[in-house]
């Protein structure tokens, strides 16, 4: 015991070490990284398309359109763009036409107007065109898709708007079906959803912040809030917290949910994400924010408790009634995913009092001739389980019924007739499995406790799952994620919150944001919105 | 990293204690017990031993759930149960010695019955019962039942229903509620009783009728105990008499004549309650009843719409209680058992008195002083209000 927690120790003051080393290097080259000192350009056509040359030379997707134009043709120019991220038909019809056919105003050497001036004031018909002199800022247009007028005698180059790519439409969001709700989904490109959310709360106060992160991919982050209901504080900490990100790469909003989360050794997700721009909505409308990363259709919202997970955007379209009762059926399958196997084994192995006679019968004739103890079997299935679950995610759908097949075919019917496995264990696991699906935001947490629960619940039946029962909760309490507990509006109570918690209340009645989140403009709605027939005093007033 | 190194070693600690102390020491697989549905408690024929017989399921032929399949061994201990009989000193000893016999443990929580043997029964029982109310494993709520011969026997009878005796046995007490003739006495119930000073402990007794293969289980009627020692029998008459005083009347049938026919009336409701008085240091016992029943059939060529008519019944009704209590109050007095519990209540209501009273109880009991007032109401005919055949004069 001692050797093992000496040579543990010893491991984590390695660990320790190494990360200091680090942190002191970096210290030492973050100057020397940010070396290239900003260059400007000359007024010499030829020597600005060496100077760019030397940035983004050697590359097949790079096009130079060198030409001339003016009355006399006396005017050399370079058009400079990516091939594939630019709109060709732009380049040609609004850029190049009008400068080769169409002759420069007369332009007056005297007047303050260069000639820059004058193409992007009388000549280009392209809505967005930017003037850099600086050759960082002309490769980062480029890189994004901008294409680049450079004309000789002139130090600054026109940045004209052409970025347009190729991007997937628009479809149902693969991860959140609803059956009433809107069927549009989050894609890929970060305007066309910032145009998402924008086309559902058309509110001068919705803002969209932007930055940039990533030293390397450059992937521009998104913070949507809406000003006068979002706190502040809030938003200022998690710009601070994005900024803080110093990473070469963030390909996905799962990178930056890792960088700035709260409680990074948490099973529990502190940050939640969502591929629907009505749900964003929603959830920017109560007060919260959301980060939008370029190149994800999954769009971060924070703060995050953990009621949130048991609420779908369906709660709130289809009536309450209806709505709260699959509400708290979707706790109490949170509950058998996380506890059923394990309340198996410590019934079968340390309660059979607890067990129905006839039940008891039933189940001990299903044991009989098993090979394994009940713990090995519930932990079997469970790896079982979740190898079947990530098989069948990750193969191609055709394969993918065949691995269903197999799994339901081999180890449901097979290993129970052939005496591998209880049956009872069988319904156990596969009512798990289903249970697992319901809250799919816990699915990857619920996967962990199941098998702690197990574990527990093998060596110390219902003693070991009350255990782990008070630390969960323990843990849950202790979160926050973005100042606000985790398990609000549970831990701390607050009463007026409970209206959509465990049931969802009428709208009408939800007057207010939720206390934690959006209490810096707590009313959401008028008091009197119950609906109902005109009242006697109504009719008589009329 | 300090944060992680101290979360690493809580950790560890937390593990080992949850894990390390407990350490699975009680742990059983399903398989691992022989759950024990019955418990049959004789005296050894020829000496004075315990002998115990104890009805084990077999789940491995509860697989094969049809009735010829597990029935096809014929009379005994064929079939999803074994009857395994162990003589011994003591209930407990003999439990443990059960081990050279039965391979896996013996587990008790689910056990359904325990009936004694009659001559067990007239010895006494107060020492067998102690491991059953002492043991963690054995449940309060068993059965307690007394067998008119040998409780072994018991357990020999096949079920024609359900696939174990216990569990017939179990189901069948369950289903006494509809005639309310048999008491029903769970193991609290009894202890209850056998702590008292002077209240009777009571138990149904079975019986088996019949001979080989078409031998049946029976209920019938109550044993009384006095102290813990069996002295004598209620009939199903007597035992309902009981019933009604004690307040346990479910449900039942009762018939009465009316000119020359038999109706019968159901009982929907009763109500049984006693009080005592005590007058010039003499107790007196009232007994109250109030029942309400419908009409179940009745062939008496009365018109029932008529309010005379239903009178009658209702007075008719009321003395057929009465005389059920009287016959069950005659055979008590008979055998100084107190079996109703009036010492307790006299005990409950006059403290003070019962201190003189309580040692002469087995003197004062026969001769007690009991009134018994019925109020019995009709409320409801069925869907008929005249017979189908009404009398041919009207």
């Amino acid at each position: 015991m001692g050797v093992m927690l000496r040579y543990l120790t010893s491991k984590l003051k390695y660990l320790k070490l190494v990360n200091q080393y680090y942190a002191t290097n970096q210290k030492n080259q973050a100057p020397s990284q940010d070396e290239k000192t900003p260059t400007s350009l000359t007024q010499n056509l030829t020597t600005n398309l060496e100077i760019l040359n030397g940035f983004i030379g050697n590359n097949f997707d790079l096009v130079i359109r060198k030409f001339t134009f003016g009355e006399h043709r006396q005017t050399n120019a370079a058009l400079v763009y990516l091939n594939g991220m630019t709109d060709q038909t732009m380049i040609n019809e609004s850029i190049l036409k009008p400068l080769l056919f169409e002759s420069v105003p007369n332009s007056n050497p005297a007047s303050n107007h260069s000639v820059i001036e004058m193409i992007t004031m009388t000549m280009l018909s392209v809505a967005e065109i930017k003037k850099r002199t600086l050759i960082q800022d002309i490769v980062e247009g480029y890189l994004s898709g901008e294409t680049i007028l450079l004309v000789d005698g002139s130090p600054e180059a026109l940045v004209i708007m052409t970025s347009d790519w190729k991007s997937r439409s628009i479809t149902d969001p693969k991860t959140e079906s609803v059956v009433r709700g809107p069927r549009e989904g989050f894609i890929e490109n970060l305007l066309t959803n910032t145009t998402l959310i924008r086309r559902k709360i058309k509110s001068s106060d919705l803002v969209f912040e932007s930055m940039k992160i990533g030293e390397r991919t450059k992937t521009t982050v998104c913070i949507a809030y809406i000003k006068d209901i979002a706190n502040p504080l809030l938003i200022e900490e998690i710009k601070r917290r994005l900024k803080d990100i110093k990473t070469d790469s963030i390909l996905e909003s799962g990178i930056v949910e890792q960088y700035i989360e709260d409680a990074p050794f948490s099973i529990f997700s502190t940050i939640a994400n969502t591929e629907k721009p009505d749900l964003a909505a929603a959830k920017i409308l109560e007060g919260r924010a959301a980060i939008l990363v370029d190149g994800t259709p999954f769009v971060l919202t924070v703060p995050m408790v953990f009621i949130e997970s048991f609420q779908s955007s369906e709660d709130y379209y289809s009536r309450p009634y209806f709505a709260s009762i699959i509400r708290m059926f979707r706790y109490l399958a949170y509950m058998l995913s996380i506890l059923a196997p394990a309340t198996y084994v410590a019934l079968t192995t340390y309660h059979q009092e607890l067990i129905p006679t006839a039940l008891l019968f039933s189940m001990s004739a299903a044991q009989e001739g098993v090979p394994f103890p009940v713990l090995v079997e519930a932990l079997g299935m469970g790896v079982i389980f979740e190898i079947l679950r990530e098989a069948g995610v990750r193969l191609p759908r055709p394969v993918g019924q065949a691995v269903s097949i197999v799994g339901a075919l081999v180890i449901g019917e097979s290993a129970v007739s052939a005496g591998l496995i209880g049956a009872p264990m069988v319904i156990v696991v596969a009512l798990t499995a289903i249970a697992s699906f319901v809250v799919p935001a816990q699915t990857d947490s619920g996967g962990i406790l199941r098998a702690i629960f197990t574990v527990l619940a093998g060596f110390s039946g219902g003693f070991g799952i009350m255990v782990g029962l008070i630390g969960v909760s323990i843990h849950l309490a202790s979160l926050r994620s973005f100042g606000t507990p985790y398990l609000s509006p549970l831990a701390p109570l607050s009463v007026p919150d409970l209206k959509d918690t465990f049931i969802r209340a009428p709208l009408w009645a939800m007057i207010t944001r939720p206390r934690t989140i959006g209490w810096h403009d707590p009313k959401r709605q008028e008091f009197r919105l119950k609906p109902g027939p005109p009242s006697e005093e109504d009719a008589s007033s009329n | 990293m300090k944060h992680l190194n101290k979360l690493v070693t809580t950790l560890l600690i937390f593990i080992l204690l949850t894990l390390g102390t407990t350490g699975c020491w009680n742990r059983r697989e399903l398989p691992s017990l022989a759950i024990v549905l019955g418990v049959g408690l004789d005296k050894m024929e020829d000496s004075d031993q315990l002998e115990m017989t104890t009805q084990i399921i077999k789940t491995s032929e509860l697989k094969a759930s049809t009735p010829e399949e597990s029935g096809a061994g014929g009379s005994g201990g064929a079939g999803a149960y074994w009857n395994v009989r162990n003589s011994g000193e003591t209930v407990f000893s003999t439990t443990r010695d059960f081990t050279h016999k039965v391979s896996r443990k013996l587990y008790f929580p689910h056990n359904q019955l325990i009936i004694f043997g009659s001559s067990l029964a007239e010895q006494g029982v107060q020492e067998h019962l102690d491991f059953f109310l002492r043991d963690q494993e054995t449940r309060l709520e068993v059965f307690v039942l007394v067998a008119d011969d040998r409780a072994s026997d018991i357990f020999d009878v096949k079920p024609r229903l359900e696939k174990v005796p216990s569990m017939k046995i179990a189901e069948l007490m369950d289903a006494q509620a509809a005639n309310s003739t048999t008491s029903i006495v769970r193991l609290n119930q009894f202890a209850t009783r056998l702590m008292s000073d002077t209240t009777a402990p009571i138990a149904p007794i079975i019986e088996v009728l019949g001979k080989g293969n078409e031998r049946e289980l029976s209920v019938k009627g109550t044993a009384v105990f006095k102290e813990d020692k069996l002295i004598g029998q209620l009939n199903k008459v007597e035992t309902r008499g009981l019933l009604w005083v004690i307040d346990r009347i479910k449900s039942g049938i009762i018939d009465v004549n009316c000119r020359d026919t038999i109706v019968s009336l159901e009982i929907i409701r009763a109500q049984g309650k006693i009080s005592s008085e005590i007058i010039d240091g003499q107790p007196y016992i009232k007994i109250e009843i109030k029942e309400d029943g419908n009409i179940a059939s009745q062939c008496c060529p009365i018109d029932l719409v008529s309010p005379n008519a239903v009178a009658e019944l209702e007075e008719l009704q009321a003395e057929a209680i009465k005389a059920e209590i009287q016959a069950a109050l005659r055979k008590a007095q008979k055998l100084n058992a107190d079996i109703f519990g009036f010492g307790d209540i006299i005990h409950q209501r006059h403290p003070k008195e019962w201190q003189e009273l309580k040692d002469d109880w087995d003197e004062i009991f026969p001769d007690l002083d009991v009134e018994i007032i019925v109020e019995a109401k009709l409320r409801r005919s069925g869907s008929l209000g005249q017979p189908v055949v009404l009398d041919k004069e009207q």
